[in-house]
């Protein structure tokens, strides 16, 4: 098939609106910077923490989208193994490297088994994949504040008593994560300009990039990928369609579960019932952010969405406080921001999906209409 | 009886789950923290007096020199059961010895009591590492308040 002739301006315009949310999100952050005041320095010092902070649960949401799922709100079940692993961690007095990789170790089976389950029930849903992920996602939180809020202590010991709540069960609110705080980022970190570098855990991100290029590139990776083009064509050609699509929500549970890990030895501190509620959604939005789609990203998307998301986070509650007087409203702000984000990027997915199908029809058109002439 | 047949996939998922289990054992056990509790006071023991000393520098593996006065306490906080304890002191005739001593710590000990008089003085490791537990305060303790919707709701630094 020919290429579509289209006027300049109608390619200006189709470039424009293919990377309308981060060129929006460009400007915000060009409009919001001179505003808030902030150094150079600072602002690439706390980006520099944020992408190493947030990337590698980004980028855990890369995988459901190649097989065609969508954006995994569920990710969220692997956040809560991730903290259950650092509950466990923090009460046995594990501490460094090697409590980290043990956190990892213990989530990966609740990780792996709330994706199977998340993946099955995906499955019962083909087409309803995101909204019916964010539902499992709030009935998986509920059982994790049973088990957290009531089972913990009780049933599964838990002895030490700065985790335990007074009245014998439950985890307290906040977790002190004081012993393994920073030790991935500090363990390499070099300054470069003032700048403080986590080497360590920009490395680990770098060989998750590297697994997810590699990953593409398998035969299970290619199997997702045919599964996310078409779910009939690739069952017609003897993939396994649905344990497709469950191999692909498991990996970016057990991937989120790391990733919450890798995140909360950043910040240093638990809190057990709500550290992992928005994480979610904050991660798709800096990835729709970094002008990503519900059927198509990259990891460059992930990087520009970290780094553009986080600018505004950083920026907005001063430029708004130096602007109007109020910095609540900065705040409000970037809530405010980061649901519409998604919400602009559901809506620009359909109407591109449906501009997509007039472009092939007129596509369809011209190369007839050129048959045509070309028989006159 | 149906007899379970174990492809070379099954072998090597199995021996994949082993593997990671050695690795979890082996990280309890390497990252696992304990307090050690360096104790600069007098002992007895047996009949014997450990005399403290008025000065000594300790450091346990390579966290830090700790300068304690007779009488005093300080801790450590390690990682991991094998550790090396360097005490620098003076004895009457104002020369200066330097003690290395290799010490284990139980697994499940969070902490330890270490007489640095009576591991000078050359006693036995049950007399200079003992376990401690630290004592229980007996006062009420506060009510914490419970997780509710609100707070559920609340939103996290990002």
């Amino acid at each position: 098939m020919s290429e579509l002739r289209e006027t300049r301006k109608e390619k200006i315009l189709s470039i424009l609106e293919k990377n309308s949310v981060p060129i929006l999100f460009t400007v915000f952050c060009a409009l919001g910077i001179p505003l808030s005041g902030y150094s150079y320095g600072y602002l690439g010092q706390e980006i520099v923490v944020r992408i190493a902070r947030n990337s590698f649960l980004i980028i855990a949401l890369l995988v459901p989208i190649m097989a065609g799922m969508g954006l995994n709100f569920g990710m969220t079940l692997g956040a809560m193994a991730g903290q259950i692993g650092l509950i466990f961690i923090a009460d046995w007095g594990i501490v460094g490297i090697p409590g980290m990789i043990l956190a990892m170790i213990i989530s990966t089976p609740i990780s792996a088994f709330l994706g199977w389950l998340c993946g099955k029930i995906l499955n019962m849903a083909k087409g309803r994949e995101m909204v019916t992920s964010y539902i499992i996602g709030f009935f998986i939180n509920g059982v994790y504040q049973l088990i957290v809020l009531y089972g913990m202590g009780s049933v599964i010991p838990i002895k030490n008593p700065a985790l335990v709540l007074p009245r014998g069960y439950g985890i307290r609110n906040t977790v002190n994560l004081i012993s393994i705080r920073k030790v991935l980022d500090n363990l390499l970190a070099i300054k470069i300009f003032g700048i403080s570098i986590p080497v360590a855990t920009l490395l680990v991100i770098a060989a998750l990039c590297f697994f997810i290029i590699w990953f593409r590139k398998t035969k299970l990776g290619q199997d997702m990928r045919a599964v996310g083009q078409d779910l009939e064509v690739a069952r017609a050609a003897g993939i396994k369609v649905e344990h497709t699509r469950i191999v692909s929500v498991v990996l970016s549970t057990i991937l989120a579960g790391y990733g919450m890990i890798v995140y909360l030895q950043n910040i240093g501190t638990l809190n057990t019932y709500n550290s992992h509620m928005q994480i979610g959604m904050f991660s798709i939005a800096a990835l729709l952010v970094g002008g990503a789609t519900v059927n198509r990203a990259s990891i460059g998307n992930v990087f520009l969405g970290v780094s553009l998301f986080h600018l505004m986070f950083i920026v907005s509650p001063t430029a708004g406080k130096n602007l109007i007087g109020e910095a609540q409203l900065g705040e409000y702000f970037r809530v405010f921001v980061s649901y519409g984000v998604i919400t602009i990027a559901l809506v620009l997915y359909e109407v591109r999906k449906r501009r997509d199908l007039t472009r092939a029809g007129r596509l369809l058109a011209q190369d007839q209409a050129d048959e045509v002439e070309a028989k006159q | 009886m149906k007899k379970i047949h174990f492809t070379r996939r099954n072998y090597v998922q199995l021996a994949s789950v082993a593997v990671i289990l050695l690795i979890a054992v082996l990280m309890f056990i390497v990252g696992r923290q304990h307090t050690v509790l360096l104790d600069n006071k007098t002992v007895e023991h047996e009949g014997k007096t450990y005399t403290a000393f008025s000065i000594v520098t300790v450091e346990v593996d390579r966290e830090g020199e700790l300068e304690l006065a007779a009488r005093d306490r300080d801790k450590a906080e390690v990682m991991g059961q094998r550790h090396k304890i360097t005490v620098v002191y003076t004895d009457r005739s104002f020369e200066e010895h330097t003690l290395v001593k290799k010490f284990k710590v139980p697994i499940g000990q969070d902490m330890v009591l270490l007489s640095i008089p009576a591991l000078v003085g050359e006693a036995d490791e049950s007399v200079w590492l003992q376990p401690f537990f630290p004592p229980t305060a007996a006062v009420a303790p506060q009510a914490e308040v419970l997780p509710t919707e609100d707070v559920l709701a609340v939103d996290i630094t990002f």
